[in-house]
């Protein structure tokens, strides 16, 4: 069932172009802040498996710092080679007492 | 220090090597030192690019399963063992393991008579030392050879110990009966199989488990040296229930004229790495590996192979071949090295895949590293779905879809076992492909 | 019995494209990489902003990315690198008249047939000295089509918006650290467009002439192959002898519409003192074609795969590959396919050589994504070894997530077999002459699809490289 969890503290991600990694449940979720918003992905390439919280933000993508596959960060749509596949991206809140994802 | 955790930590070491002569607690320590020292491998490498442990091996939590005395009566063992332990036909000697410590041993009066041993490796500590000081985690599978065989040489709690002496041939197949009931467990076992010259044995090992609902690791790790014009089989059978993470590190070194053969069957077990690596160092050395695997659900079969071709006029041909449905996955990564000097290495390897559902998926690299010239070497690798047209010839010939598809499977993976024909084998494991295929 | 087990030493003494041209640079960075000579390469083509930015964030990702562990030795790499010229500016300008040309340079390519060539067989030509174009030309009747065959400078200059929609798309400075380098550095190579339906009967050929001692090329080509268009790219390259090491690393973008045909043909045939680092790679739309013939026969060591993403329903792609590898080379080339749309087909057929201390490899990639079902791919390596000192590796990758595909590999790794040898002497050949027919033979599948001049050519080299290797 999807639930929201508390991923994080609201200034683990404070400043455009910010990327953090979490693991709220177990699961692990990029944090990556881009024109004020807040997104999380599935924190793994869907090239070759590597943590997308080595990259970098710019333009509304993340970068993945491996292959420079990047991906949409708002749907997870793949936006440059060598990755095709889109990664998955999860609902985010910010709360008072934090940064809230929905997994499951 | 990736990999030593609350429980698998160097205390843990020390508790097992107390009151071990001093030559195993040496070996136990340095053992322990290399796991140490080396990093917990990662997808980055290129034997590990498909299989996670950070995602897929929950080591943290795992407390290793010490030794305790165990006996063993059918009336008090598990219905499954038992079952398939009165399955295997006539046998040389049998040995049961359950949770890591070895409970019963018997072997034909009239071999021991002959010097063959067969017992826990445990009682051959202080039985055959000799035998384990030469062969045990030395040359086969040294500490050094990787970050799981250091684990399992400085925590191995039991295992078997197999010695046939020169000229000695065992008519019946060795079997070897391994249970597993624990959840959250770290199991080491070992096994070291020493076949001196001219001498002749099989040797079956069935893993078996409940499904566990915590996952737990058993970490095998299987000697087999073969000395000149030696025979030896060794099959193993991993049909575990789901949770287990099994680990299987295999080293077979084959010398001069001699034969060693290998089958290793992945049906069960969440998790199924393995690693063998068979070393032809003998000129006139054969090795026929075979392997098959079957995965459904969210299955994960690793297989690391190599064909070590040290001496020159040897012979090896490896077919594996995998059945995947479900969300299963199999992994082959095969290499052929043929060294210098390896002249007239006769080398070949197949890797065949079957994907029966949609979200199934194979991965097969076959590899070849070749120093010498005179040479044949090939290798071919497949993947793809049922065969249409022997489907469609048997669908025609009346049988409903599914019954069709059921024997186009068993023959598909029927080819490797009838490479093998091995007392009982044959039969247990098409009944297993069978209840299987059934769901 | 013939023997084949005493092989005299040959390679360098016959390698034809051995000869300095003597001349002087108009401008040459100092030795090594870094800011400062990104920014001198910039300044010198007078590029706009964007450029400038792109080539320093390569620069850092380069710095950033390890030493590839894989492949060829590239233990002794940082210390060439160290040493090399990465920019060398030949002449002022580039020119459209091979009057024009510097004669020294013009000479230099005389002596390697181009202008002869370009009259008689080529659409168009580029000709590249050190570090940039100095000639580029294209036939007046494809010009009048709309067909920009132009240097890469020019490309940026003349067109900037087809230009920027592309470059960089296909392969990203991170795909890796040669691409990174490339990136940072890039001066020379081809921009190409098709125009749609426009379909080409003769070639367009690129050539890359390195002279100068210690020194690195780094070209950039990026090519657009317009909606039903087809066309056929080649490109030669070549380098003098000398003691120490030189670089070659260069990024090849294809981009090639629904419905086009490309293929791209490179006859590499560097000096035995170059490293030739090199990533190519096409994006193949729907019904698309792209072929990559690639034949390396020169340099030290090669690490080269080039790739088909067959991204639309229907496309296809191929590698055809001949290697060969003498005393002292390494070849680590191959091909890599990826499969993430239905109904796609590939093909890579890799052929390689080992003679002497050579070593040949083959590295590839099949992969099948989940959804692009009937996908059909189908991969053949054999390797010849021609002595015991000879090596030869293979290494494919395939990847499969959909069941509706159908998938295979095969290898082979055999020897010249003595009965072959025997009958063919028993013929009236000599050795030589049997082993080089043996050897074309073995290559004639690929060879027969490389235009006749490029096929003679190929077949010639061969026959000087058996010749001596039995004793």
């Amino acid at each position: 069932m999807a639930e929201w969890v508390r991923a994080a503290d609201r200034s683990a991600c404070e400043g455009d172009g910010c990327v953090h990694a979490v693991t709220p449940d177990g699961e692990r979720i990029v944090l990556a802040r881009w024109e004020g918003e807040i997104f999380a992905l599935e924190d793994e390439c869907s090239h070759q498996e590597f943590p997308l919280s080595d990259g970098s933000v710019e333009n509304g993508q993340i970068e993945c710092v491996f292959h420079g596959a990047k991906f949409d960060l708002r749907s997870g749509r793949a936006t440059q080679l060598p990755a095709i596949k889109p990664v998955k991206t999860y609902p985010v809140e910010v709360r008072e007492d934090g940064i809230y994802v929905q997994v499951g | 220090m990736e990999g030593v955790t609350e429980h698998l930590n160097s205390d843990a070491v020390q508790a097992l090597a107390s009151g071990e002569p001093q030559w195993l607690q040496n070996r136990r320590m340095d053992a322990w030192a290399s796991y140490e020292r080396t990093p917990m491998p990662t997808t980055r490498l290129e034997e590990w690019r498909y299989t996670n442990l950070d995602r897929k091996l929950k080591l943290d939590t795992l407390e290793p399963l010490g030794w305790i005395e165990r006996s063993f009566s059918k009336e008090t063992a598990p219905d499954r063992l038992v079952a398939e332990m009165e399955a295997d036909h006539e046998s040389s000697g049998h040995l049961v393991e359950l949770d890591g410590s070895v409970a019963h041993v018997d072997l034909d009066p009239a071999l021991a008579s002959k010097g063959v041993v067969f017992m826990s490796l445990r009682t051959a500590v202080t039985e055959h030392p000799e035998l384990l000081e030469e062969y045990l985690a030395t040359s086969a599978l040294p500490a050094e050879r990787g970050k799981f065989q250091a684990l399992n040489a400085a925590l191995w709690t039991d295992g078997i110990l197999l010695y046939v002496p020169r000229g000695v041939q065992l008519e019946h197949p060795i079997r070897v009966s391994r249970w597993l009931s624990e959840s959250g467990k770290a199991l080491f076992s070992r096994t070291l199989i020493v076949a001196e010259e001219g001498s002749q044995v099989s040797y079956v090992d069935e893993i078996l488990s409940d499904d566990l609902d915590v996952q737990s690791l058993v970490s095998s790790a299987v000697e087999v040296f073969a000395k000149d014009n030696a025979q030896v089989q060794y099959v193993s059978l991993q049909r575990m229930g789901r949770g287990p993470f099994h680990l299987s590190q295999q080293r077979t070194i084959a010398g001069k004229d001699s034969t060693l053969d290998t089958l290793n069957v992945n049906m069960g077990a969440t998790t199924a790495r393995l690693d063998l690596n068979a070393q032809l160092v003998g000129s006139g050395a054969n090795s026929d590996m075979l392997g098959l695997c079957f995965g459904e659900g969210d299955q994960h079969f690793d297989h690391n192979t190599s064909q070590d071709h040290v001496a020159p006029h040897a012979y090896s041909d490896l077919l594996y071949k995998g059945a995947l449905d479900g969300k299963a996955r199999s992994v082959f990564r095969g290499i052929i090295k043929v060294h210098k000097g390896a002249q007239q290495t006769d080398a070949y390897q197949t890797n065949r895949n079957l994907l029966l559902s949609e979200t199934a998926r194979a991965d097969s690299l076959p590899n070849l590293e070749i120093e010498a010239d005179d040479v044949r070497c090939s290798h071919g690798a497949t993947v793809g779905q049922l065969d249409q047209d022997h489907l469609f010839y048997l669908m025609s010939r009346g049988m409903s879809r599914e019954v069709a598809e059921r024997l186009v499977v068993i023959g598909f993976l029927g080819e490797v076992l009838s490479k093998l024909p091995l007392g009982g084998v044959v039969a247990k494991l098409s009944r297993a492909i069978e209840e299987k295929l059934h769901g | 019995m013939p023997q084949n087990d005493t092989i005299t030493d040959i390679g360098l003494d016959e390698y034809q494209y051995h000869f300095i041209t003597e001349d002087e640079p108009v401008f040459r960075s100092g030795r090594g990489l870094n800011e400062k000579v990104v920014r001198e390469i910039s300044a010198q083509k007078d590029e706009p902003e964007w450029m400038l930015d792109f080539r320093l964030k390569a620069l850092e990702i380069y710095n950033a990315k390890p030493m590839p562990t894989w492949g060829g030795d590239l233990s002794n790499l940082e210390n060439v690198l160290d040493q090399i010229y990465f920019y060398v500016r030949p002449q002022e300008k580039m020119e459209r008249s091979w009057d024009d040309v510097p004669p020294n340079i013009k000479e230099t390519f005389e002596r390697l047939g181009i202008p002869e060539a370009e009259q008689k067989v080529l659409a168009g030509v580029g000709a590249q000295y050190e570090s940039e174009m100095v000639y580029h030309s294209l036939k007046k009747e494809w010009d009048d089509k709309g067909v920009i065959f132009d240097s890469i400078e020019d490309g940026l200059k003349n067109h900037p918006e087809l230009f920027r929609e592309h470059f960089g798309t296909v392969i990203p400075s991170a795909d890796n650290k040669f691409s990174a380098m490339n990136s940072a550095v890039w001066s020379g190579g081809s921009f190409v467009y098709i125009p749609k339906g426009v379909e080409l009967d003769t070639p367009l050929q690129a050539y890359f002439r390195v002279n100068q001692e210690q020194m690195g090329q780094f070209e950039r080509t990026l090519i657009i192959a317009d909606e039903g268009s087809k066309a056929h790219y080649i490109e030669g390259c070549t380098a003098p002898v000398y003691s120490t090491e030189s670089f070659h690393s260069g990024v090849i973008e294809i981009v090639v519409k629904p419905g086009a045909h490309f293929r791209y043909t490179t006859i590499q045939n560097w000096s035995n003192n170059m490293y030739n680092l090199v990533t190519q790679r096409a994006l193949v739309h729907e019904n698309a074609t792209m072929e990559w013939l690639d034949g390396n026969l020169g340099s030290k060591l090669t690490m080269k795969y080039p790739s088909c993403y067959l991204l639309g329903e229907g496309a296809h792609g191929s590698v055809l590959s001949i290697a060969y590898s003498g005393d002292g080379q390494h070849q680590d080339t191959g091909g890599k396919v990826i499969h993430a749309a239905p109904n796609t087909t590939s093909q890579i057929v890799s052929k390689s050589i080992s003679k002497g201390t050579g070593r040949s490899t083959y590295r590839g990639l099949c992969q099948v994504h989940e959804g692009a079902f009937n996908a059909k791919s189908n991969v053949e390596c054999d390797a010849l070894l021609i002595n015991d000192t000879s090596r030869t590796d293979t290494y494919p990758y395939i990847e499969i997530e959909e069941k509706r595909s159908n998938i295979g590999h095969e290898a082979t790794v055999s020897k010249v077999g003595d009965e072959q040898l025997f009958y063919l002497m028993s013929r009236g050949m000599d050795e030589a002459e049997a082993m080089a027919l043996i050897v074309r033979g073995f290559i004639e599948p690929i060879a027969k699809l490389l235009p006749l001049e490029y096929a003679v050519e190929l077949n010639r080299l061969i026959e000087l490289e058996m010749e001596g290797s039995v004793g």
